[in-house]
């Protein structure tokens, strides 16, 4: 499936670079969930994950002659969506205040039933007070279910100094939640 | 915008860890530790959106826009650069001269005819009379009128 998508993603680039722009829109059509996903996990606002993965395709149709070919064309086009989006929110930065890290009850849980569903929404934000560079890490790892390498190429950079940022990433978040979250459960008291 | 705000768009996503981890649950209480494998499996089981439906036509929509705006006109650079190494020579045997100019005024060994219209030459202009004032401003003109001249056949395409 990979390698079909791969060869169709590029008969579609192929297309555009002779001038036929549809081969794009098959393009946006394949990837079009993947980029506002990604663009989602790091903004948290699904208005502006759209905007963002539409600045995103618009980037990649500008600059298609720049695609070598090395790699997959899903590699590039991931890799210059997160290379925008990063950008993107060191422009306008997305700020979840600690206070505000567990998310109101849902309504739900009055029976006790989604309480840890509660709890496991509270801990992906949390992802959120992490400083950027441990954020991008973990938003990226898990984006690309957990894949090193995958993640740090599109991070573009070598795969020791993305582990170092998980790691780090995950201490900090392992050894704050517990504090976060109490905070905001003494908020809500 | 609240997860609550769309219930329709977000979808949970179920993943298994590449790692083979299972979904099983380990009981952990709101502010207790928290290990590497619950970390993965909470943080795996993101929220999903769905693109909205217009989200594909919009897309294209901004591309063929792009694709119609005309390519910007690249800079004329092959008949530019006869001009502008002209212009790097001139400004190369100007400074030089200039400045072995000086240095022959400064040792005082320059021909004395020289000197002495230098010296006649910069107070003139430094007291800013009339003549010199005019002169300058005349060359200055005229500076003005070839740069924009060149500039604007530069730009209509013809040499």
């Amino acid at each position: 499936m990979a390698i079909k998508s791969a060869a169709d993603d590029q008969l579609a680039v192929e297309r555009v670079l002779t001038g036929d722009i549809s081969g794009f829109e098959e393009i946006v059509r394949r990837w079009q969930s993947p980029l506002v996903n990604l663009a989602y996990r790091f903004c948290h606002d699904r208005g502006r994950a759209e905007e963002m993965a539409q600045e995103a395709f618009l980037r990649a149709y500008r600059n298609l002659k720049q695609w070598r070919k090395e790699a997959a064309f899903s590699t590039w086009m991931f890799a210059l969506a997160t290379n925008f989006y990063r950008s993107e929110l060191r422009r306008i930065p997305v700020h979840i205040p600690i206070d505000e890290i567990r998310e109101p009850a849902d309504p739900r849980a009055q029976d006790g039933g989604f309480e840890e569903e509660d709890r496991d929404r509270a801990v992906r934000r949390a992802v959120f007070a992490l400083p950027q560079k441990y954020r991008e890490a973990l938003v990226l790892f898990y984006f690309h279910e957990m894949d090193v390498p995958a993640a740090a190429r599109s991070l573009g950079m070598p795969e020791g100094t993305f582990k170092a940022r998980l790691f780090r990433g995950r201490e900090i978040l392992r050894a704050k939640l517990p504090q976060w979250l109490t905070v905001s459960r003494l908020k809500e008291a | 915008m609240p997860d609550s705000a769309m219930p329709e768009a977000i979808l949970p996503q179920s993943m298994v860890s590449a790692t083979g981890m299972t979904h099983e649950r380990d009981r952990m209480d709101m502010g207790g530790s928290m290990n590497n494998d619950e970390l993965d499996r909470i943080l795996s089981k993101q929220d999903e959106i769905k693109p909205s439906s217009g989200f594909a036509l919009s897309v294209m929509e901004a591309v063929r826009e792009d694709a119609a705006v005309p390519p910007p006109i690249p800079f004329p650079w092959k008949r530019a650069l006869p001009v502008l190494l002209v212009a790097a020579l001139t400004l190369i045997v100007v400074v030089v001269t200039g400045t072995a100019a000086i240095v022959q005024f400064s040792r005082g060994d320059m021909p004395s005819q020289v000197a002495s219209s230098l010296r006649d030459l910069l107070p003139a202009y430094a007291r800013g009379s009339a003549g010199a004032g005019l002169a300058w401003t005349a060359v200055a003109l005229l500076a003005a009128f070839v740069c924009v001249k060149l500039s604007m056949n530069l730009a209509s395409g013809r040499t």
